[in-house]
């Protein structure tokens, strides 16, 4: 075992320096490939508080299996084992040290979760194993990439993502008084530090910021409290169910501000809810971003991706989760690893599918809104730098203005 | 703002609390129910109301209308309260109080666990039983809901006093409560009343879930959690043997916990919890029978 193992370090830095060389003589030694598969894994909330997002890893593995019926990769089909973690962070490390250790997966992939990745980014950086496309918009899985050179996230980082709001406040609202709510860890506060500094000058528009416990029952207190410093525009930095209760308690105040939403909590199933426990006026006007394709949104009807979607979760995941952008997500994440495996060599190594990830200039990921690309390079590590801003009206999202960095 | 004291803004907060504190207010109706029937606290109440509110959510998605769907998971509740009774507690009916109580923790695991298998985990959402359009009275809004939801707690606590009070039955539950063997010899079939008893309590549980699901506009197969630690504060507020107490303590809690959340900046949203288990632990160092209870005396 320790010889292996040792000789598996070994390995990584042999294949890191000479990725011609290690590619040839790969194939064999390189954990979870064989001539005929590579085995990825990661950990994903099958149950418990946060399993919505199952979708994210099964929107994934039915697009590998969609690849895989195909051709596969090189002629190596993909096997995705994605374990149950019920987004609890000790149990992340226990399933993931089962997949590195037992499983001998080749990479972790799509883990989610900001917690759940960073209790093992530092396991996973030790053995050197990539830990791919992190299913988190946590800033430092782009940020931090040179104390951790085998980890990367993925989707726009919250922290780009409030900064887009707040310059386009500071922009189009000068008298803008802006009252935040947010969930009261680091997800809600990497977004309230982002608004502040997309407002640069203008941060003292902001007149209250108000936090949440995820085990409050409601919003109603903070809404009122936001309400009564006379806000008049609204930022609700929230998961699903403490956004729509925004909207509910601010309807029961007959208070109707600007809203904008976050795009955790945007999904058009999540608008649909939220104006149903409001009311169409209460919803009407809200602003967000997008960089998947949303399904339900009329806008893609007949869209050859949105349809190919359909028919893979038809064909491969029981026609679950047609309505469901996190699907989207999956798919649209499961692209860019295929992406990367391609350029990743015959002979993929754990050292050449990091170089791979590092070096994306992916134009044609169908899942994701028309002219975004999903690039990467040794010094830019954040694979969706790029959104529209959205408007809700008449109970769908139309976008406007044209295609945000978020830096 | 100046340094005056917004007047309004605490007018509303209030009003918030109040309203928080109603849909506390039944679940800790529910939990005194149990523990005057049966003498053990339920840690599955909160479980349970969220199972009956799953149930009338998929009735309501089948086209029922919300009342119908309410009236449909009552009745259904207390029939499948008697029935975990008998299937779950009457083994264990006999033995020590500690070891029912671990029993409904089990049940607390298996009724959420059970919930999650059989509905998926995204939010759901439900019709409101009662009008949300805003009122506003000196600059203080609220919706006709929030009145409702109180109103049906105090009514609630209406029905089973007149039950408790002037029926055969009502008696027949309440000696069996106090004097369980002297109830037997009196020909009192003790076990049937504690199944009775579970059967009420989660009727009204139901009743607790139906109220609370609707105006918190989303939930989940959560959402009664938080729920059952603020109706245990509220029950114990007002002494555990006290309906009338519990909803008194309920509403009281809500008010408190709003107030100090907004005005006391270091407690803030971070302590809302743990000030809703320093007022348990209070009440239980300082007047262990709640506002309202009668001090236990045991006869050793």
């Amino acid at each position: 075992m320790r010889a292996m193992g040792k000789s598996r370090v070994l390995f990584g830095v042999f294949g890191a320096l000479v990725v011609v060389s290690a590619a040839s003589a790969g194939g064999a030694s390189t954990p979870g490939v064989t001539s005929k598969q590579i085995l990825i894994g990661g950990t994903t909330p099958l149950s418990g508080p946060a399993s919505a997002y199952a979708a994210v890893a099964k929107g994934a593995d039915a697009y590998f299996k969609y690849v895989n019926d195909h051709g596969g990769v090189f002629g190596r089909s993909i096997k995705y084992k994605y374990e149950d973690d019920a987004y609890d962070p000790s149990q992340t490390i226990q399933r993931t040290r089962d997949l590195v250790q037992n499983e001998k997966v080749f990479a972790i992939y799509n883990t989610l979760g900001t917690e759940q990745n960073l209790a093992v980014r530092s396991y996973l950086n030790q053995l050197k194993v990539p830990q791919l496309l992190v299913a988190s918009g946590a800033s430092t899985w782009g940020n931090d990439f040179k104390k951790y050179p085998w980890t990367i996230g993925y989707q726009p980082s919250y922290k780009g993502e409030a900064t887009i709001y707040g310059r386009y406040i500071a922009k189009t609202r000068p008298n803008a008084r802006i009252g935040v709510l947010y969930q009261n860890d680091d997800y809600g506060k990497e977004l309230v530090a982002g608004l502040q500094r997309g407002l640069g000058q203008k941060a003292k528009l902001i007149v209250s910021k108000q936090g949440y416990d995820v085990t409050d029952t409601d919003v109603k207190s903070q809404i009122a409290r936001l309400k009564s410093k006379k806000a008049n525009t609204l930022m609700v930095f929230a998961t699903p169910k403490f956004a729509i209760q925004s909207y509910s308690s601010a309807r029961l105040l007959g208070w109707r501000p600007l809203v904008f939403v976050n795009a955790v909590s945007s999904a058009s199933n999540t608008m649909t809810i939220a104006a149903l426990a409001s009311s169409k006026r209460q919803t009407e006007g809200s602003i967000s971003i997008a960089f998947n394709k949303d399904p339900v949104n009329p806008r893609w009807k007949g869209d050859k991706a949105v349809t190919l979607f359909r028919t893979i979760l038809k064909k491969y995941n029981g026609g679950q989760g047609l309505t469901d952008v996190y699907n989207v997500y999956g798919m649209s994440s499961a692209f860019t690893l295929v992406d990367a495996l391609k350029h990743a060599g015959k002979n993929p190594t754990r050292a050449s599918v990091m170089r791979a990830v590092t070096h994306l200039d992916e134009r044609n990921n169908p899942f994701v809104l028309p002219g975004i690309v999903i690039r990467t390079t040794p010094t830019d590590h954040f694979p969706i730098a790029q959104a529209r801003l959205e408007r809700y009206h008449n109970g769908n999202w139309v976008y406007f203005g044209s295609i945000v960095h978020i830096g | 703002m100046l340094v005056g004291v917004d007047w309004a803004g605490v007018a509303q907060q209030v009003v918030a609390g109040l309203s928080s504190g109603g849909t506390y207010a039944t679940l800790a109706v529910a939990l005194v129910l149990i523990y005057r029937a049966t003498g053990v606290v339920n840690f599955a109440q909160g479980e349970l109301a969220m199972f009956s509110t799953f149930v009338a959510w998929t009735l309501t998605r089948h086209g029922f209308a919300y009342w119908p769907a309410f009236l449909v998971t009552v009745l259904a509740s207390f029939a499948g309260g008697i029935a975990l009774e008998r299937a779950v507690i009457r083994p264990v009916e006999r033995a020590s109080v500690l070891t029912i109580a671990i029993v409904t923790i089990g049940l607390f695991f298996i009724v959420n666990g059970a919930a999650f298998w059989i509905w998926s985990p995204e939010v759901k959402s439900m019709p409101n039983a009662f009008s949300t359009r805003p009122i506003r009275i000196g600059g203080v809004a609220f919706a006709i809901s929030d009145l409702g939801i109180i109103g049906v707690s105090l009514l609630a606590v209406l029905l089973l006093w007149l039950f408790f009070r002037f029926t055969k039955l009502g008696l027949a539950m309440r000696a069996a409560a106090l004097n369980p063997e002297s109830s037997r010899l009196t020909g009192i079939r003790v076990s049937w009343t504690i199944a009775l008893g579970w059967g009420l309590a989660t009727a009204l549980g139901a009743v607790a879930g139906l109220m609370a699901a609707p105006p918190l506009g989303s939930f989940d197969q959560n959402f009664m959690q938080p729920i059952l630690l603020y109706a245990f504060a509220g029950a114990v507020l007002g002494g555990i043997d006290s309906a009338l107490g519990a909803v008194i303590g309920s509403l009281a809690l809500g008010v408190f916990l709003n107030l100090l959340g907004t005005y006391v900046s270091w407690v803030g949203t971070d302590l809302r919890q743990a000030a809703a288990l320093a007022v348990i632990l209070g009440v239980l160092l300082v007047r262990p029978a709640g506002l309202f209870g009668k001090l236990a005396v045991r006869r050793v």
